[in-house]
């Protein structure tokens, strides 16, 4: 299972627009191997998501990529340089925004807004019309001297990405950008990185919510420190379906002895439940249906489109 | 690659500031811990010992007893009570109702007037350690006065042994102990609002921020410790002018050598602070640790309350690696006795090499624990 494809690295006329280059990129705590020996490259403009449970190594992946932390052996380079100089070349020109809230909550908006510009060294007036274009772009209507704390959650996301971007980097990084927010706050979150990769600007976003990584140009799904899949959400579904899925609804009667039956059916490749229902994938069309006919007749049955969620449950093992 | 940048610095001090000035626990902590500690050790606390009650078992009663017992209540340390018989002088002592009796045999006012020497007997309570140091500091004024009245004029030149006190003659409890609350008052509020501050960072997530842009640990440190030296500075020139126009503590030294003296103590606090503050991590740890490291050894260990020269011997030496010590000293050799630098300088050199060293200790595991 780990050594699934991974679609879309053939595309050598891309190469020259990868602005994240990756290779076998590696780090230990102790004898804790948080990310181990990952690859991968990101084009300029693409939404890039990491896909995983806590834990996976998402994080750490990214701060790697911040130049917050130093790998213990692999190849990073970001923007064209890499981690030689202890990481501050790359922090000038990435931009971070990590899972937690992180300005500073008893500071008003302006004084959070020229903290982050006077750490980047950004003249005032600089900093004002860069501002004024980042508040137009993310709608953020808030008075300066409104203070941080009492701001909503979607809001002060907003915020932090702002001061996350005031220095204009050509590569954005989110840790978990929407963790704790409301769903409509999540969907205006997303708008926003839509527009920010729509000027051209590079975003890699780490995300545990399926809907979000669909938005995703290309997922690389983590698991135990290893990326396990790579390539558009699309592609993921593809390569981990080959057949068709079907979702089944005993709609109240006993699935135990139905299952039992299902799992051995032949030319089964997952059967998994969401919630009430369940979803299995099959090799072949032919088989599937072959497969289906024999379930009592009180149970529904539909051809679904297998989701992210299924792909990450296939390949990542669910719960296990 | 080095390359310390004012301008993140400042950008950092900056915001420090704001944070100091919104946030009513370090504001209140900072002006209102200096104005307790005034209040509380120039009146409140008085180390001078009055009113001791005194039992006199006079049973000799004669004129020359009658005058002793006049000039131990005229001393104003004294204050006679009535003895008990049943009682018995312990067991006065031993309830309390006195502190100290003196027993005056039969024949005493016969053998001064014959121009002899006659005892008297002084039982002091020494359960109460201090109390009995200072009682027994004024006993040998009170035999001089004492020697001086009963032999009267007559006897010749009369002998008297006088204890004679430089610097602070009126032994002034508050000269002595309101100059050194700027010890107290650096070693508590410097290290744990230091503490404080990189700790909170840490636990709200905002250190991520500060290490995702290219500041460099020299400048976080450097735009902490500026505003919060600063804001300690504050507190300390409160502590001079009130111990100057409150408590009229003379100032007999240079305020230049003041001045460095708390620099180089508020540096070593501040470092320290620093130093707990990247260790714990967490505000609650980090408070606790700022008590005991910061508070303790300002107040017991240097001086301050406790004579070092009276402390057991390991304490006297660990207190030679306590910046508070040699601060306390400096201080009151600059105050009181008006001590220059050549006077002062094994105070000066521990300091020194005390801050220098909490400095580049605190430096160092900032910088290793913030780099990548």
């Amino acid at each position: 299972m780990n050594d699934t494809v991974v679609p879309g690295r053939g595309d050598k006329g891309l190469l020259r627009n990868r602005v994240v280059e990756v290779e076998n990129l590696t780090i230990r705590f102790g004898d804790f191997t948080a990310v181990d020996g990952v690859s991968f490259s990101v084009r300029k403009g693409e939404i890039f998501g990491f896909l995983g449970a806590n834990g996976a190594g998402k994080t750490t992946t990214i701060r790697m990529l911040c130049g917050l932390l130093a790998p213990t052996s692999g190849v990073v380079r970001v923007g064209g340089l890499d981690f030689d100089d202890g990481g501050n070349g790359i922090k000038s020109i990435v931009g971070y925004m990590s899972q937690k809230f992180t300005l500073y909550d008893d500071l008003t908006v302006g004084e959070n807004l020229d903290f982050a510009a006077g750490l980047r060294k950004l003249p005032a007036a600089a900093a004002e019309k860069r501002r004024a274009e980042l508040f137009g772009m993310t709608g953020f209507d808030r008075p300066l001297t409104a203070k941080v704390s009492d701001l909503p959650g979607g809001i002060k996301q907003e915020l932090a990405l702002a001061a996350a971007m005031l220095h204009d980097p050509e590569i954005v990084f989110l840790d978990e950008p929407t963790s704790g927010v409301s769903p409509a706050a999540r969907a205006r979150f997303w708008g926003l990185i839509r527009r920010i990769t729509a000027v051209g600007k590079t975003v890699i976003v780490t995300t545990h919510y399926m809907d979000e990584a669909e938005q995703c140009g290309r997922i690389a799904l983590m698991r135990a420190g290893r990326i396990i899949a790579l390539g558009s959400p699309d592609e993921l579904k593809d390569s981990a379906f080959p057949g068709p899925m079907a979702e089944v609804d005993f709609q109240g009667s006993d699935p135990a002895a139905p299952i039992e039956r299902l799992r051995k059916a032949p030319g089964l490749l997952a059967l998994s439940p969401h919630g009430m229902r369940w979803h299995a994938a099959f090799s072949e069309g032919a088989l599937m249906d072959a497969a289906l006919s024999a379930l009592p007749v009180s149970v529904r049955v539909r051809k679904i489109k297998p989701s992210l969620e299924d792909v990450f449950i296939r390949l990542a093992g669910g719960a296990q | 690659m080095t390359s310390f940048s004012p301008h993140r610095a400042f950008a950092v001090a900056r915001k420090e500031v704001m944070h100091i000035l919104r946030d009513p626990f370090t504001l209140a902590l900072a002006l209102g811990l200096p104005v307790m500690l005034v209040t509380f050790f120039g009146y409140a606390i008085d180390f001078e010992v009055k009113d001791i009650r005194l039992a006199v078992y006079d049973r000799d009663g004669g004129p020359a007893a009658r005058r002793l017992k006049e000039i131990f209540s005229a001393s104003g340390y004294f204050r006679p009570v009535e003895p008990e018989a049943a009682a018995g002088p312990i067991g006065m002592l031993d309830s309390g109702r006195a502190s100290a009796a003196l027993f005056l045999e039969p024949g005493f006012s016969r053998t001064i007037k014959g121009g002899g020497e006659a005892p008297a007997q002084f039982v002091l309570d020494g359960s109460d350690n201090s109390k009995a140091a200072a009682v027994a500091g004024y006993l040998p004024g009170i035999a001089g006065a004492a020697r001086l009245r009963l032999s009267g004029p007559g006897g010749g030149e009369p002998f008297y042994a006088e204890t004679r006190f430089l610097y602070n003659h009126e032994l002034n409890s508050r000269w002595f102990t309101v100059p050194g609350l700027s010890a107290i008052i650096i070693g508590l509020l410097a290290i744990l609002l230091t503490a404080l501050t990189v700790a909170r960072e840490w636990e709200n997530g905002s250190m991520e921020l500060l290490l995702s842009t290219p500041v460099r640990p020299l400048e976080i440190m450097a735009g902490k410790l500026v505003p919060y030296g600063v804001l300690v500075l504050a507190g300390v020139v409160f502590v001079y002018l009130s111990s100057r126009l409150v408590f009229g503590v003379p100032f007999e030294g240079g305020h230049l050598l003041y001045l460095a003296a708390c620099v180089l103590f508020i540096t070593a606090a501040l470092s320290q602070g620093l130093l707990i503050s990247v260790l714990a991590r967490q505000q609650q740890v980090a408070m606790q640790f700022a008590l005991i490291t910061g508070l303790l050894p300002s107040m017991l260990l240097s001086g301050f309350i406790f004579p070092v020269e009276s402390m057991p011997r390991f304490f006297r030496a660990l207190t030679m690696l306590l910046a508070p010590r040699w601060f306390m000293a400096a201080v009151r050799g600059i105050t009181l006795k008006g001590a220059d630098l050549s006077e002062l300088s094994e105070p000066f050199l521990a300091l020194g090499l005390l801050a220098a060293g909490m400095l580049a200790l605190a430096l160092k595991k900032f910088k290793t624990d913030l780099e990548p």
